[in-house]
């Protein structure tokens, strides 16, 4: 694991206050779970505890829950968040290359993230437009066709603002 | 509810709705192969390896979770079943290291035996890389998750059983394992050391480590673990006389496949170097080993002579709450018949004196009215001045079970934090030594609030009017102000308790080591009876610090009581006892232990004949224990080991340990249960109830005993309530009234609340402060407590190596408040000083202690009890070995006090 030099410090009251809204509700420790991760980006190790003393389980099996769903993150993501597809059709139309290339751009491997915090890059197995690969996703934005200038210009630019 | 008809392998068999179908099949004697599955735990069906085939539509079924249904065809060994029952083998094999030459699970691997029962060899499919060793530093548990079948045993025996959520799966798919929080190792995560999931794990996987003797056991002993109270049934594996490993019974009523560190990994005291192995006699000041007839006479003559010159109360005998029932059954008869005087105590008088006077009063029988399925099922658990967990832990176990599982509301009085806390729904911190203010309060509130249980308190019990006009000043205010506990918090707790379906009051050395340890046990007996909560339903459990603490009051091992607690001033107890023994009886009370020490310093007593205990550490002021019984012309000493106390004596006799003898225990909830030989004994030591007949013999009174069965019949005649009927039911613990008397005196249970006098009896207690010695500049309260890895005066527990290289060394907890004002941190060296004495410590910051309260795990090495003052309640004739006040002076780096 990279070193996360410029991830943020914790709002631990800010978590706080999210555990506290599902206090004693045992059921709810997946809502719970991505409501952190929604307002603070992940759940950070530190939380589990409380979240197990308030719902009144062990953490250990908060962990084991936290770890078992790899929409769940227990460390910091980079603000923009790159989901590179690698399904069958985009494999064909030289999806490889394009992962290739996005590493290139931002330095890092699958399942990193920048040291300016900034990308977090994905692979996913399909992102349902085929007929656009080879493809990717930045945030909620699907970019298709990609090709090497393509991509210079997505980070290029996005990299300026 | 109606019964379910299926067809099992062609054979109708029924069962009721909600049965598995594995149930059922082992039921009707149908064997389905099984990994994952354990009796004690919920099936989760991870294995897959319990699969039948239900033929009319060809579903294949996890047995282990599958409910029967109307209807069912099933077949248990189709070949369709078969051959998916290999594939599943052969795919947990695959994924298993064939290590099995050098793997020390050897023929327990239950993944071994289904593979030798099923004709599988080597696995033709490719190997799954798995994770190596995971390098722990603890000296019990060792992982290798390379091992592992995913079967989650030891996940639910840790969270179903144990209730400690160390572990849990971690992780998805081929990643998945079970895991610590944040994967740490053991000792670093809550893992207590219990030993539960070793047991349960049916590969490899987690393993024993360190074991002094390996190898695969040859026979299996079922016996009764030797440490506290709670008297867990254990299986010792024997190999060429080697106790090779100890695991839990899996079908014990008392511990239900659970275990402690102590009882898991700290049996091994058997095998230590240091036991005894022939009589010591001292001569010039040194011990030489010598024959059991020339021991035996010298003692025999040494009595003899001391009681002729001085009369016979100048001897004094200390029993031996670590003994069986037979032993100290035979030891107050020796005392009594043979040496004529009742000076006679046990070790169970330092902590369960109270509970003997404070339910005598109140129940008019003394000792926990339940029994752990009481204890699980109740709705409300109210702990005070206990911390199970590490005293009696499957005590703990089954409280947390019924918190967790069951719903119960549990409540912890406490000023410390301690692991019930946080199964708390109540957490109430009052100050040390108020506790009978608190209760007193609290059955105040509940009278006040009309929440009493009117029908029992008016059916079962008298003196209720007194008992609550004396409560009048125990007001909320005066109270809160007393015992610093909010005003809120007392209500929600009486309200809890006075409206629990079944409440239980659990309570331990906390209270019953205090000063006023009798009062405050009355004053639970009084909240208890005013809930309705004595006897009927619920219960009061007090923990009781050694295996047999129970039985040996039971066997009559006390200065004021014949066996099964007849009264020495009973002319006709005393009349049929002597008729029996042929002997006359001493009318006059004896001495109890501390008294007995009093009385040698005096002079009075002049020999003493001590077995298996260790005065001069368990004692207040060790240092002067050690003087008394200096000044004695004669000791003798019965032990397994040559103890401090063993040093002093002129005579050593080396007694056989647990494991090397027959006889009985009774466990703290009246349990009477059967200890097994599995070894002989270490060189010529013997078994204390040969010593003390061969005693007798040479004595000139032979007891007319061939055999333990005997000396247990003769119980049995004298003690109503260890007659096998009346043993029988307080097993059960559902007892049947139809064929046991219920006016049987003594007897033990409260069988359907009616109490052996025919009515509980409330009686007044007051608070009374503890004597204030804060004046003098002792601004700090010093509590004791057990710990975890040590045990009793640590003769056993400092033996077993494991134990003894995992537990901490001396420490004393302080607030980080206190510690600040004292301007002293983590690392610090401080001196303890009270009226007392003194001792040096090294400070440990607790961020959960109160202002002003320092904790010490009792450590005897430390010589904490030089800190506490000899003097005895007036009731229990026994000292307050619960708390005391200190004050605390930095040591500087040049060793100077400031």
């Amino acid at each position: 694991m990279e070193k996360q030099n410029k991830a943020p410090a914790v709002n631990m009251k800010q978590v706080e206050k999210i555990i506290t809204g599902y206090k004693g509700q045992k059921w709810a420790l997946i809502p719970l779970a991505q409501e952190i991760q929604e307002k603070i980006g992940y759940i950070p190790p530190e939380a589990i505890p409380r979240i197990a003393g308030s719902l009144g389980l062990f953490p250990s099996q908060v962990q084991g829950v936290v770890s078992f769903y790899s929409q769940l993150y227990t460390h910091p993501r980079g603000r923009n968040i790159v989901s590179v597809c690698r399904g069958t059709a985009c494999h064909v139309r030289g999806g490889k290359s394009i992962l290739k290339l996005v590493k290139q751009h931002l330095g890092v491997d699958e399942g990193q993230t920048t040291e300016d915090m900034e990308y977090t890059l994905e692979t996913v197995a399909c992102l349902g437009v085929c007929a656009l690969a080879p493809n990717m996703m930045i945030n909620k934005d699907t970019h298709g066709n990609l090709n090497p200038k393509k991509i210079s210009r997505i980070f290029g630019r996005n990299k300026k603002e | 509810m109606e019964a379910i008809t299926i067809v099992l392998n062609g054979v109708p068999v029924s069962g009721f709705p909600g049965t598995s179908i594995l149930d059922l099949a082992r039921e009707s004697g149908v064997y389905i192969p099984t990994l994952c599955y354990d009796e004690n735990l919920v099936s989760v069906g991870a294995c897959r390896l319990c699969l039948v085939e239900d033929e009319r539509n060809g579903a294949l079924l996890a047995s282990c979770v599958a409910p029967i249904s109307p209807g069912m065809v099933i077949k248990t060994n189709s070949p369709r079943v078969v051959e998916h029952r290999k594939k599943i083998l052969k795919l947990l094999l695959a994924s298993h290291p064939d290590t099995c030459l050098v793997c020390d699970k050897g023929n327990r691997c239950h993944l071994r035996k289904l593979a030798a029962e099923m004709g599988i060899g080597l696995v033709e499919y490719q190997k799954i890389p798995q994770p190596d060793v995971i390098e722990e530093l603890n000296p019990f548990i060792e992982r290798d998750l390379s091992k592992c079948v995913m079967c989650g045993k030891c996940i639910r025996a840790d969270q179903e059983l144990v209730v400690e959520g160390a572990i849990d799966y971690m992780n998805r798919g081929t990643a998945v394992r079970p895991a610590t929080l944040n994967d740490v190792p053991l000792e670093k995560s809550e893992c207590t050391f219990c030993g539960t999931c070793v047991a349960v794990c049916p590969t490899g996987a987690i393993m024993e480590k360190n074991r002094t003797y390996t190898g695969t056991a040859m026979t299996t002993v079922t016996t009764v673990c030797p440490y506290c109270g709670c008297g867990c049934t254990v299986l010792l594996g024997i190999k060429d006389g080697k106790i090779i490993y100890t695991r839990p019974a899996p079908t014990s009523p008392v511990n239900r496949g659970t275990l402690c560190a102590r009882g898991s990994y700290g049996l091994d005291f058997v095998h230590s170097p240091d036991r005894l192995k022939s009589p010591l006699i001292k001569v010039d000041g040194r011990f030489k080993e010598t024959t059991w007839e020339e021991a035996l006479s010298v003692v025999a003559d040494r009595f003899m002579q001391i009681k002729k010159a001085d009369g016979a109360d100048a001897l004094g005998v200390f029993g031996a709450s670590k003994c069986t029932n037979e032993e100290n059954y035979l030891l107050q008869r020796f005392t009594r018949s043979v040496l004529g005087t009742n000076n006679i105590d046990n070790g169970s008088r330092l902590y369960n004196a109270a509970s003997r006077v404070g339910l005598g009063t109140t129940l008019g029988y003394t000792g926990t009215t339940g029994s752990l399925e009481t204890l699980e099922r109740s709705s409300v658990i109210f702990v005070i001045g206990a911390d199970p967990e590490i005293s009696a832990p499957a005590i703990s176990f089954a409280i947390k079970r019924a918190v967790k599982f069951k719903g119960a509301q549990l409540i912890v009085i406490d000023p410390r934090r301690t692991p019930l806390t946080q199964f708390a729904a109540l957490w109430l911190r009052p100050r040390p030594g108020t506790d009978i203010a608190l209760l007193n309060g609290l059955a105040k509130l509940i009278i006040d609030e009309k929440r009493m249980d009117e029908e029992y308190v008016t059916r079962m019990t008298d003196n209720f009017a007194a008992w609550a006009k004396s409560l009048s000043n125990y007001t909320l205010a005066r109270v809160e102000d007393l015992t610093g506990i909010r005003v809120k918090d007392l209500q929600a707790a009486a309200r809890l308790l006075a409206g629990a379906e079944e409440g239980s009051i659990v309570y331990g050395n906390g209270i019953t080591q205090q000063p006023e340890s009798a009062g405050a046990v009355i004053a639970i007996a009084n909240l208890a009876m005013l809930t309705g909560n004595a006897g009927r339903r619920g219960g009061i459990f007090a923990l009781e610090r050694e295996n047999n603490a129970h039985g040996a009051c039971d066997m009559g091992a006390l200065p004021d009581f014949l066996p099964g607690y007849q009264d020495l001033s009973d002319v006709q107890a005393r009349k049929r006892l002597e008729e029996r023994w042929h002997c006359s009886l001493s009318s006059r009370p004896g001495l109890t232990a501390m008294e007995m020490i009093q009385a040698a310093e005096a002079g009075v007593v002049k020999g003493m004949f001590i077995i298996g205990e260790n005065p001069m550490v368990a004692f207040p002021q060790p240092s002067r224990v050690k003087e008394a019984l200096s000044k004695l012309e004669f000791i003798v000493v019965a032990d397994m080991f040559l103890t401090e106390m063993a040093g002093l004596a002129s005579v050593v006799l080396p007694a056989a340990s647990f494991a090397e003898k027959e006889g009985t225990f009774t466990n703290f909830a009246g349990i009477i249960q059967r200890v097994q030989k599995a070894l002989e004994p270490v060189g010529i030591s013997l078994p204390d109830s040969e010593i003390i007949m061969r005693l007798a013999r040479a004595s000139g009174s032979p007891m007319p005993f061939s055999s333990l069965q005997q000396v247990r019949e003769e119980i049995e005649r004298i003690v109503p309530f260890y007659h096998p009927a009346a043993a029988a039911h307080a097993r059960t613990g559902d007892p049947d009234l139809s064929d046991v008397d219920d006016t049987m005196p003594g007897n033990r249970r409260l069988y359907h609340g009616l109490f052996p006098r025919g009515f509980g009896r409330f009686v007044p207690v007051e608070y009374t402060p503890i004597i204030d010695e804060k004046t003098n500049g002792h601004r700090f309260t010093l509590m004791v407590g057990s710990s975890r890895y040590r045990f009793g005066a640590d003769g056993r527990s400092s033996r077993s190596a494991r134990l003894k290289q995992f537990s901490p060394g001396d420490y004393l907890e302080i607030s980080a408040v206190d510690a600040g004002g004292l301007g002293v941190n983590g690392v610090s060296r401080v001196k303890v000083v009270s009226a007392h004495g003194e001792l040096l410590t090294y400070l440990k910051i607790n961020d959960s202690l109160p202002r002003g309260l320092l904790y010490m795990p009792l450590s005897y090495s430390g010589g904490v009890y030089e800190l506490f003052p000899a003097v005895l309640s007036a009731g229990t004739k026994a000292p307050a070995l619960k708390t005391c006040a200190v004050r605390l002076e930095r040591i500087t780096e040049d060793g100077e006090a400031k």
